[in-house]
């Protein structure tokens, strides 16, 4: 019996320890307040490279100066520096008239160059249609979720960092209400459970 | 073959100085103006503007008399292109200000309203260049139809960017200029010039290199705001406004050391103010009182113009920098006869 207590007590200690970071279960009545928690806010998209360094005594998350005015300017409810790139296009009806000059402009280019005899301008125009082909595909690489998605390059990070070596990949940054963080920041990596040699 | 008379009949200096001497000068410009632009850009960026932002247009306005034929002949269509396409893009232009503190259009629409005003210059220099085309049956131009589209692409997808990028791309159109100038008047130049050319982009890297980490400028008062804001400070938030304003003024400078300088001196045998050296004044079917009048009314602008920097810089320099896009789209047709 006392051991049967003594487990019990236990089990529930640790359940308190366990469960002391999670948020508390959300009670009925408390349901529709919590649906009004505002949305996360989208701030900025950033690189983030997670490393191991053997001398460290507690690990670090390195903010840059530029982020951490971002992160300033979207606390005060100003509007912060939009990234160039992002200054770009942003209007549909924009994007549309580009899109259907861009095509006409390599339409009517690849006719010249057909039609062209070779020499320097082919060469030239060659060059121009390969050079925008190339930029254009890294901008739809880059910006236009085309590629592999996010988690692609954060596949290998149990191994890479087995073997204490960098791994690099895209982060969204958020800022969400401090409840749900309790003063500390999270960093959710998108890792797919990777079964052991032999599991199902 | 027109223009290539015009410019060996051009009136040549008595002193020449040597190849030497030009290279010189054309090196030791670049350098200076690297130099103080990166140092002080914002104050040498208001004694530049001041003093020479005028004096460089009337030089500009002369040279392009100088260039306009007595008869356009068979140029007609395209000088008619030229100036109709010039009122019409400057007037738009003037009152794209007007409408905007008029009317509450959203930052969407304003970008839709500038993409259409770039497009319309494009589709203008497109006109013109089909124009020249018609005159020079050898020259293949029709690659410049694809690179037109591609221009109205990009205009479409970054109106801000592209207007930023006649701001910066303007001033290097004097250099071509000089070149053709030298290519005509004075071939033994022309090469040494392109070598200095060469050395413009190095500069250019060198400063960005410097700059790029440099705080950006102080933009407390209303003058410093509008030069930031003129270098793209707003369009670029993220690149230091120091180096933008550097760079930016680097060019100007540049721009009116060959209006005011390279080019007056390397082909007036003449005095400059004499009306009898342009040739639509000295021919005698030409006008020469209508030139006069003209420049002369040019001249009372210039003084007009640093009257109003001493009263009031900050309001002068912004109607300045709208009006001057005048001179910006006069360069095309010009510059295209003499290609």
């Amino acid at each position: 019996m006392k051991a049967l207590l003594f487990a019990c007590c236990v089990v529930f200690l640790s359940a308190v320890l366990a469960n002391a970071d999670l948020r508390p279960p959300i009670k009925p009545a408390n349901q529709n307040a919590a649906q009004a928690t505002p949305e996360p806010k989208y701030i900025l998209h950033t690189g983030l490279e997670i490393s191991t360094d053997p001398k460290a005594y507690e690990a670090r998350l390195q903010i840059s100066q530029s982020q951490l005015q971002n992160f300033r300017a979207a606390l005060d409810s100003a509007p912060a520096n939009p990234p160039v790139v992002g200054a770009i296009a942003a209007s549909a009806p924009r994007t549309i008239i580009a899109g259907l000059l861009m095509f006409l402009a390599v339409s009517v280019a690849g006719v010249l160059l057909a039609r062209s005899s070779f020499g320097r301008t082919q060469k030239a125009l060659g060059t121009i249609i390969i050079v925008a082909v190339v930029l254009g595909a890294a901008a739809i690489i880059t910006r236009g979720n085309a590629g592999p998605p996010g988690s692609y390059r954060w596949r290998n990070l149990p191994q890479a960092l087995a073997k204490g070596e960098p791994t690099t990949g895209g982060v969204d940054i958020e800022v969400v209400p401090d409840d749900q963080l309790q003063g500390r920041m999270r960093l959710i990596i998108p890792l797919k459970k990777q079964n052991a040699p032999g599991e199902e | 073959m027109q223009s290539a008379v015009e410019l060996r009949s051009w009136p040549t200096a008595r002193s020449v100085p040597s190849g030497r001497v030009f290279v010189a000068i054309v090196v030791l410009c670049l350098i200076s103006s690297a130099a103080f632009a990166s140092l002080l850009p914002l104050q040498v960026s208001i004694v530049t503007v001041f003093f020479f932002a005028g004096p460089h247009n009337w030089f500009e306005l002369r040279y392009f008399l100088m260039r306009l034929p007595v008869r356009l002949g068979r140029s007609r269509n395209f000088f008619l292109t030229a100036f109709v396409g010039l009122g019409v893009l400057t007037l738009v232009y003037i009152s794209l200000p007007i409408v905007y503190n008029a009317t509450t259009l959203s930052e969407d629409a304003w970008s839709t309203v500038i993409a259409t005003w770039n497009t319309a210059l494009i589709v203008w220099l497109g006109a013109l260049v089909w124009l020249r085309s018609k005159q020079k049956p050898r020259a293949n131009w029709t690659w410049l139809i694809p690179l037109g589209l591609a221009l109205c692409s990009l205009n479409w997808l970054g109106p801000n960017f592209f207007s930023l990028a006649i701001v910066y791309v303007h001033p290097l159109i004097a250099l071509w200029f000089l070149d053709r100038h030298l290519r005509r008047t004075r071939p033994a130049w022309s090469r040494a010039y392109r070598r200095c050319l060469c050395l413009l982009p190095f500069v250019l890297v060198g400063m960005i290199w410097q700059l790029s980490h440099t705080p950006s400028l102080a933009d407390n008062n209303g003058l410093f705001w509008r030069i930031t804001q003129h270098s793209g400070a707003e369009v670029l938030p993220q690149v230091s406004s120091h180096l933008l304003v550097s760079v930016h003024l680097f060019l100007e400078m540049l721009h009116y050391a060959v209006w005011i300088v390279a080019l007056p001196l390397i082909g007036s045998r003449a005095r400059f103010w004499d009306v009898k050296t342009v040739p639509v004044a000295r021919h005698p079917k030409g006008f020469p009182r209508l030139v006069g009048g003209v420049l002369v009314f040019a001249l009372i602008v210039v003084g007009a113009l640093w009257f109003g920097f001493s009263i009031d810089y900050a309001t002068t320099r912004d109607v300045y920098f709208t009006v001057a896009i005048a001179h910006v789209l006069a360069e095309a047709p010009f510059l295209l006869r003499m290609i």
